[in-house]
């Protein structure tokens, strides 16, 4: 999950000098970011965690500086979205210095990225992190050696332990200096990359740099050069490449990468050795069972196991019965009637904040007293789940069940994020490689992927009923996702992406980075939510003294009550389920507890907010990322096959005569 | 496996004395499948010459000591035999090339060329990759070099998709045929890269260096390996 809406540019960071920071995915760029700035960004194991771009300013010895962090590039011909990001910033933003950081054990791959600089005319500080798990696989890097090859800083970081971060920032403000690191791509390329040099406009790289990626062929590249060109000149382009690729008689895109390959590698037969490596059993059993494909299974179960207790049972259970009872029944909600009845003797305001539909009583205890416990409880558990780099494993036990749904097993990644929080999940299908992946992921985690909270909520409220309604639940959920996903890969045009997925290391999460990560989606999770249940309670405050509610009660209990069994008051829940599924689940839950709903309705009205339309936050988001056209669409697709869906239900619960 | 005789295709077109080596492999080439088709060590020069399309292919091979013709029958003498065979394992080796490997359909022009272009290293080496195969695309059995009596226990293909290698083995690229060629280069996997396959159930594993991926079995069967001698674990 990236930063949350907190990353927009500092007001005077035009003013400052910029650097980039670039570098392969998962080495651990957000981490030295954070080390740098002091501004946290969410850091993972896996790789596509940070899929935007962030800055801050950082203060080294006095001068301030722009730093920005980037989404992780394995080449800097983009394949996917969040890589064309990164491109763009070196092509357009003109940084005066980019901090390269690199993969101590992968210096091949961190050399190729390198040599791209190197030709984008752009200066280089190279600092290979990590280092502590190269040493633990026998590989040393002469670090003085490359230094003087390249002509650059090299520095070596291991980012969470703080090593080397103020060598880094040492070597930042020294003068910039450009790596001397130059590949020959043979005659023919050579000779088009000149001749496409001669027509290119001026940019923040180098002529040769920006002609090798019109060779390639890259496609991300036609927007850029469509501003920047007339029409006439591209068509030109065009011409020289189609020659050349002739001339060649294979991709161009591939014989640049392998000369690139080829250059990293002799330089990594010089500066690298590799002796035996120690070998941490214990973490190579885990990863090598996490994806077995027999034992995979019981690990799966046992991680879900895991979840469930923790945040079913002891979060949405004994924290919530602590902060619900005690905490606010007992001292808070009390403590505020009496004050708010001494202070402010006018009813109607009394009503507003502690009445039935007040902020303190409903949208306060709702939302910090139900669902926070929750949420960080969850935040904790997937904080650990995504720094082990168990969900890169997960992909690959799941790719099949994804290639049902039209997509491969990346897609597992927004996902399961979508468990998080849907706007960072729809943010993060950016790492899927079609528009139609990126479509179909989308549609599901608006369809049925329940957001934390709301989950939280949903276990809670299951863990109180019975095993056979939790599998009930599941099962339907599923269900709904991969009859989802088939129908949406039929009708949409195309073919699904191919799955490819690099899998980081097993590494044992970091308690600091666990707590911190928490903190920082806590705080974010009451900075959003909390308002939007404010919002939600003056609506059914209003409503209710209009005598509106009852009046819409009453108009929708043919559906409420007669399609779906559920008592009239469920409505309420349903309406601020337009604002945020979680605060819909969380009234839910209030009525469940008050014993004012069977174990069948339970089911079904949960059942029903999980496909319920997505909350205000991650419609907005959806907007932004797929276009306005695409939401409404997705909004007239899922609202009504959710009362579908729970009206099934209701009739098959009540047909079958099963006992939940 | 098809069954059926190509058409002859490897005919001189250009005059005998112009290029009297390509004359003299295509006559031999001839001499053997005739010799093949009718399963005696002779024929008659008549056959010969009229396979050619030259009424003094007879003659102008016996000049040259490659062939001789006894009681109206013409036979390879032993250097004459030797060239042939290496001929014909060229041009039949090309076929399977181009065939099995390429993925090509009309290459019969291009087994002609190449047969007459390779050295014997490099005709070992194809003969290699291929895994010492015994017959062409047509069924015609292909004469056996030095390189497949080295090997003769060896009967498993040396190259194979990645689908068909065994897991746990570390293998070198041989060649990549699919789209996701760039996305593999740009980890490093290319042409000449050593992999271990770790997995293929659920998902095929693999690590290049000290990077791991996951691909589908789609992705795997467009990677072409060859084993790595004494690596396997």
């Amino acid at each position: 999950m990236g930063c949350h809406g907190e990353c927009k540019e500092d007001e005077k960071g035009a003013a400052l000098k910029k650097i980039a920071l670039i570098g392969n995915p998962n080495v651990g760029k957000s981490v030295i970011f954070g080390l740098l700035t002091g501004k946290y960004v969410t850091v993972s194991n896996y790789p596509g965690t940070t899929v935007e771009v962030s800055s801050g300013n950082v203060n080294i010895g006095g001068t301030r500086l722009l730093l920005v962090d980037t989404p992780g590039v394995n080449s800097l011909l983009p394949m996917s979205e969040d890589e064309r990001v990164t491109r763009d910033i070196l092509l357009s933003d003109r940084p005066s210095l980019v901090v390269q950081v690199g993969d101590s054990k992968n210096l091949k791959r961190t050399l190729v990225i390198t040599a791209q600089l190197a030709e984008m005319g752009l200066p280089v500080v190279l600092t290979l992190n990590m280092e502590d798990e190269a040493r633990d696989r026998g590989i040393t890097v002469d670090k003085e050696g490359l230094s003087r090859e390249l002509g650059i800083h090299v520095a070596g970081t291991v980012a969470p332990e703080r090593k080397g971060i103020k060598e880094l920032g040492q070597a930042i403000l020294e003068t910039p200096k450009k790596p001397a690191l130059s590949v020959d791509y043979g005659p023919v390329l050579e000779e088009y990359a000149s001749k496409i040099a001669g027509l290119l406009p001026k940019s923040g790289i180098s002529r040769r740099s920006v002609s090798l990626m019109v060779l390639a062929g890259d496609e991300s590249l036609k927007r850029w050069l469509k501003a920047n060109m007339d029409d006439a000149s591209i068509a030109a382009l065009d011409a020289f490449r189609e020659e050349c690729v002739q001339k060649l008689g294979k991709s161009a895109g591939l014989v640049i990468n392998e000369a690139r390959l080829k250059k990293a590698s002799q330089l990594v037969s010089v500066f690298m050795k590799k002796a035996p490596e120690e070998e941490n059993r214990l973490m190579n059993f885990i990863a090598k069972i996490s994806t077995h494909p027999v034992w995979g299974i019981p690990v799966l179960f046992a991680v879900l196991y895991g979840i469930y207790e923790f945040v079913g049972v002891f979060g949405a259970g004994v924290m919530v019965n602590f902060m619900e009872k005690v905490i606010f029944g007992q001292y808070l909600n009390p403590m505020f009637t009496a004050v708010i009845d001494k202070l402010i003797p006018v009813p109607i305001i009394q009503e507003l904040l502690i009445g039935k539909y007040g902020v303190i009583t409903m949208a306060l205890t709702y939302s910090i007293a139900i669902v926070l416990p929750i949420t960080a409880t969850f935040f904790i558990a997937f904080a650990i789940l995504e720094d082990s780099g168990y969900l890169p494993r997960l992909a690959v036990m799941s790719n099949r069940i994804f290639n049902v749904m039209g997509l491969s097993g990346k897609a597992v990644l927004p996902m399961v994020l979508g468990l998080g929080c849907g706007t960072m999940a729809v943010m993060t299908t950016r790492i899927l490689e079609s528009r139609r992946d990126r479509l179909i992921a989308t549609f599901l985690l608006a369809l049925a992927i329940p957001c934390s909270a709301q989950l939280g909520v949903i276990l809670g409220m299951l863990a109180s009923l019975s095993g056979r309604a939790m599998i009930i639940w599941v099962l339907t959920v599923l269900l709904i996702l991969v009859a989802g996903g088939w129908l949406a890969a039929r009708v949409l045009p195309g073919k699904r992406s191919e799955f490819f997925l690099e899998i980081p290391p097993f590494r044992r999460p970091q308690p600091s980075n666990v707590i911190l990560k928490t903190m920082s989606r806590s705080v974010w999770y009451l900075k959003e939510a909390v308002p939007l249940f404010i919002l939600g309670t003056l609506i059914l405050f209003a409503l209710d003294k209009l005598s509106l509610l009852v009046l819409i009660e009453k108009a929708c209990r043919p559906v409420v009550v007669g399609l779906l069994g559920l008592p009239q008051q469920t409505t309420e829940a349903f309406i601020i389920g337009f604002l945020r599924r979680d605060y819909g689940a969380a009234g839910l839950f209030a009525m469940f507890q008050k014993g004012l709903m069977t174990p069948a309705q339970a089911l079904v009205s949960l059942v029903t907010i999980t496909v319920f339309i997505p909350c205000l936050a991650s419609f907005f988001i959806i907007i932004k990322e797929r276009g306005m056209k695409t939401a409404i669409s997705m909004i007239a697709i899922i609202t009504p096959l959710a009362i579908v869906i729970g009206a099934a239900l209701n009739w098959f619960l009540s047909w079958s005569g099963f006992r939940v | 496996m098809e069954e059926n005789t190509p058409e002859k295709v490897c005919k001189p077109r250009v005059a005998p004395e112009a290029e009297k080596t390509q004359f003299e492999d295509e006559a031999l080439e001839g001499l053997w499948e005739l010799i093949e088709k009718n399963g005696e060590n002779k024929v008659s020069p008549g056959l010969l010459n009229e396979e050619m399309g030259e009424p003094q292919a007879s003659d102008l091979m016996a000049e040259s000591g490659l062939i001789t013709v006894t009681d109206g029958k013409v036979a390879f003498t032993e250097s004459g035999r030797v060239r042939a065979r290496d001929i014909i394992r060229r041009h039949r080796l090309a076929e399977r090339l181009f065939a099995d490997v390429l993925d090509l359909n009309n290459y019969e022009q291009d087994a002609c060329r190449f047969e007459h272009a390779i050295s014997s290293e490099v005709e070992e080496a194809i003969c290699t990759l291929l895994g010492h195969p015994p017959t062409c695309p047509h069924g015609r059995p292909i004469p056996r070099g030095n390189c497949c009596r080295l090997y003769t226990r060896k009967i498993t293909p040396l190259v194979s998709a990645l689908s068909d290698s065994g897991v746990g083995g570390e293998f070198k690229v041989v060649f990549l045929r699919t789209p996701m060629i760039d996305r593999l280069a740009s980890i490093g996997l290319v042409t000449g890269s050593t992999i271990k396959l770790l997995q293929k159930r659920p998902s095929y594993v693999l690590k290049i260096d000290e990077t791991t991926i996951a691909i589908d079995e789609d992705v795997a069967k467009g990677i072409f390996v060859k084993e790595n001698e004494g690596q396997k674990d």
